[in-house]
C-alpha cells in the first residue's frame, strides 16, 4: 500500500474511533502513529525520500 | 556543484563493516524510532578509544569523507580531529555525516551506551540508537531553539509509542 494512502488510513481510523488527531501542542499524531507502523528502515527510506524531494527542488545536481 | 544523495544505510553498513562502535543520535535516531521529524545529517557518537578510532578512520576512508565546513572540502579527519570531545561535520559520498564526540551535557558513548536500543535494520544489520527519553533530556540541556523546535514531536512520539497498539 502506498505510504500517502496507509496515513490516510490513520487520519481516518482517528476519526472513527475519536483518537485525538492533534495534540494539545499542535503535533500532529496521524503523523506520528503512521511513523510507528512503519519498520525501521521503512522509516529512514521516508526520510531519505524527503532529503531527495527536497534535493530536487532546490536543483541540487546529485 | 555535485551533493551526493543521502544514503544513511549504506553510510551506517560501512560503520558496521568495520566493526566500529557508535550510537546513531540525532534527528536520524529520532526517526528510527517513529517521529516524524527531517533531518540532512547522520549524527553518530563514537567510542573514543584508539582501536575503535583506527576501525573508524578506515570506515571514514571508505566514504571518502571531508570537512563540510569552509576551506574544508579537501581536508580529511585524522585521529586527532576523531579522538578529540568535538563535532567533526563531514561530507561523505553517500551524504553528510555528524562524528560527534560528546553531546548534550558533556557525554560521551561510555556514559550514553546505557541509554540506547539495539534496532535492527534488515537482516544482517544491527545499530544501537540513543533512546528517545535520552534524546529529550539531551535536548532540554542543550536549549538551543533549534532543539527546543523538535522536542514536542519527540515527547508526543513516546507517548504514542507506549500506547498499547490496537
Amino acid at each position: 500500500m502506498p505510504s500517502g494512502t496507509m496515513r490516510t488510513k490513520h487520519a481516518e481510523k482517528a476519526l472513527v474511533s475519536n483518537e485525538r488527531i492533534h495534540s494539545d501542542d499542535g503535533v500532529d499524531l496521524t503523523l506520528i502513529r503512521w511513523m510507528l507502523s512503519l519498520t525501521p528502515v521503512e522509516r529512514l527510506k521516508v526520510l531519505e525520500r524527503h532529503l531527495a524531494s527536497v534535493q530536487r527542488l532546490r536543483g541540487d545536481k546529485t | 556543484m555535485t551533493k551526493p544523495k543521502p544514503d544513511f544505510l549504506a553510510i551506517l553498513r560501512t560503520l558496521v563493516r568495520q566493526r566500529v562502535e557508535f550510537i546513531i543520535v540525532g534527528g536520524v535516531a529520532a526517526v528510527l524510532q517513529g517521529a516524524p521529524l527531517s533531518t540532512f545529517a547522520l549524527d553518530v557518537v563514537h567510542r573514543r578509544e584508539q582501536s575503535n578510532i583506527d576501525r573508524l578512520l578506515k570506515a571514514v576512508e571508505t566514504l571518502e569523507a571531508r570537512f563540510r565546513t569552509p576551506g574544508g572540502a579537501n581536508r580529511k579527519p585524522n585521529r586527532s580531529h576523531l579522538s578529540s570531545a568535538g563535532h567533526q561535520l563531514l561530507m561523505t559520498r553517500r551524504g553528510p555525516l555528524d562524528l560527534l564526540g560528546v553531546i548534550g551535557g558533556d557525554r560521551g558513548y561510555d556514559e550514553l551506551v546505557r541509554e540506547t536500543n539495539e534496532v535492527r535494520l534488515g537482516s544482517n544489520l544491527k545499530v544501537r540508537v540513543l533512546s528517545l527519553p535520552a534524546l529529550i533530556r539531551d535536548k532540554e540541556e542543550v536549549g538551543r531553539d533549534k532543539d527546543k523546535a523538535v522536542l514536542a514531536v519527540l515527547r508526543r512520539t513516546l507517548e504514542e509509542g507506549q500506547k498499547p497498539q490496537t
